[in-house]
């Protein structure tokens, strides 16, 4: 168990996604481990092998690549609740193709593949609901791909504070600048005109 | 009336960064279970024990950042805070200045250490404490109350053996200077060696004490090195705090406001679904904006 007396965010998760009963969750504790990392503390590192999935419990990760420039460019934000985890290596065993950070100290659920495969034998409906997790995230990054592509700044910002309401508090503004893939002054520029248009002092 | 007892005596925890500029002891609402309900209406409090910082042109501070639902306290004890917010307000809290920020509905803001006092550096020592608002007046309008150590008022102790400075509420006739939404005593005790305080607050309010300088007993009791905390019990009224050295002692007390609590972050509300409006509002702009 994580915390003795009360149910972790994975918990809940794994009640709530999954329905697992607290019998089942025991069942699965082999296959998952808790982990810290601190602020800064790299997890994936690019080229590097590992098939870990990560499950925040309490902070924030981000994953990102270094283009050829030298810039960072972020693909994923995950706050409390995300699963985060470089596909490439996770399922293809191949070498990460990115770098999964901390950018708060960061409490973690660490597994992999073989607690899918317990999660099956646990929860029948399970293949069939994480299909279409799937698809919800794909047609997620569908969505992502058509707004980079030819979306204004402030509309790539609108979409981004529903889906991330609290990480605009938490992280530095070049941070959510670069997920948007637009230059922080244009972040600053959206962000002083809507204050303008809303800010009744 | 009965005697108010020492129920805890706590030492700084670990000293984290607020920004680049404040190195911060927290006590409330994280660690030795004086979270926000034990507290109450003190939802916060960040000591920046006496620290030197270097002398840089390039003024350390907290950038740009919202509040919502409270008040936030800053008495400077050595060092001086310059702030900013995006309704063009600004100005300096000075040594032994206290600034009674009330955000409510919103304040957009940042804090850095005065640009002239940073480039010389030196000791810095502050208190940042959050007092939290009813329902009915979280989402009043912003406001602040900057009081300049001059207009504190004061409380003379007998024979010269120091002073009690008036934040608010009152003291022995004196009243505070600012003013507050619920019932809230802050004072800063000036005490000389050997001189010592009554203090008599009523049961059920909330109340503590931050050793500033030098050392203190309570009742007699135990003694209370600089930079630790008392939390009183909840039990009795009166109490006294005699100096064992030339001390100064941040004493708070406070009717708790009994509602409940929703905090994220730099917002504290009564429900998730406020939090959530605050969040919005925040990201919408409805905070103003302000450059870092």
């Amino acid at each position: 168990m994580i915390y003795s007396d009360m149910d972790s965010n994975f918990q809940k998760y794994l009640k709530t996604e999954w329905g697992l009963s607290a019998v089942d969750i025991v069942n699965l504790e082999p296959f998952f481990h808790s982990e810290e990392a601190k602020k800064g503390d790299i997890l994936v590192r690019k080229g590097s092998r590992g098939r870990s999935f990560y499950f925040v419990e309490e902070g924030m990760l981000r994953m990102y690549d270094i283009s050829e420039d030298g810039r960072e460019h972020i693909l994923h934000f995950a706050p409390e609740n995300w699963i985060l985890g470089d596909r490439g290596s996770v399922y293809f065993d191949e070498p990460a193709f990115f770098y999964i950070d901390a950018i708060e100290d960061t409490l973690i659920v660490r597994f992999d593949l073989a607690m899918m495969d317990q999660l099956t034998n646990l929860c029948p409906d399970f293949r069939e609901n994480n299909d279409l997790l799937l698809h919800n995230h794909i047609r997620h990054l569908n969505r992502r791909i058509n707004l980079l592509q030819g979306a204004t700044a402030r509309t790539r910002y609108l979409n981004f504070i529903e889906l991330y309401p609290d990480v605009l508090l938490r992280v530095p503004q070049w941070m959510v600048a670069s997920y948007l893939g637009i230059a922080p002054e244009s972040l600053s520029r959206v962000r002083r005109e809507l204050a303008k248009e809303n800010f009744k002092p | 009336m009965k005697t108010k007892n020492v129920e805890m005596v706590m030492k700084p925890r670990e000293a984290h960064y607020v920004g680049d500029g404040f190195r911060v002891h927290n006590f409330i609402p994280s660690g030795y279970g004086l979270t926000m309900q034990r507290m109450d209406p003190f939802i916060m409090l960040d000591y920046n024990s006496k620290f030197h910082f270097s002398g840089t042109e390039k003024p350390r501070g907290v950038g740009v950042h919202p509040h919502r639902g409270f008040e936030t306290v800053t008495i400077a004890y050595q060092g001086k805070v310059a702030h900013h917010d995006s309704s063009g307000g600004g100005g300096v809290i000075g040594e032994g200045d206290v600034q009674w920020m009330t955000a409510a509905s919103g304040v957009l803001h940042k804090e850095y250490h005065e640009r002239a006092w940073s480039k010389e550096g030196g000791d810095f020592q502050m208190v940042q404490l959050w007092v939290n608002l009813p329902a009915k007046d979280k989402m009043s309008p912003p406001k602040y109350q900057s009081l300049e150590n001059k207009d504190i008022n004061r409380y003379e102790l007998e024979n010269g053996m120091g002073e009690i400075e008036v934040i608010a509420g009152k003291y022995n006739g004196v009243k505070g200077s600012a003013s507050t939404f619920t019932p809230v005593h802050l004072y800063n005790a000036h005490l000389k060696n050997g001189g010592s305080a009554d203090f008599s607050l009523p049961a059920n309010y909330n109340t503590a004490l931050l050793v500033i300088e030098g050392g203190v007993k309570i009742n007699n009791g135990e003694h209370v090195p600089t930079d630790h905390f008392v939390l009183m019990g909840n039990e009795g009224e009166n109490f006294s705090v005699e100096a064992t050295e030339d001390s100064l002692v941040l004493v708070m007390s406070g009717e708790p406001i009994g509602e409940p609590i929703a905090a994220q972050g730099p917002f504290v509300m009564n429900t998730k679904a406020e939090l959530a409006q605050a969040m919005r509002d925040f990201n919408m702009g409805q905070f103003g904006f302000l450059e870092d």
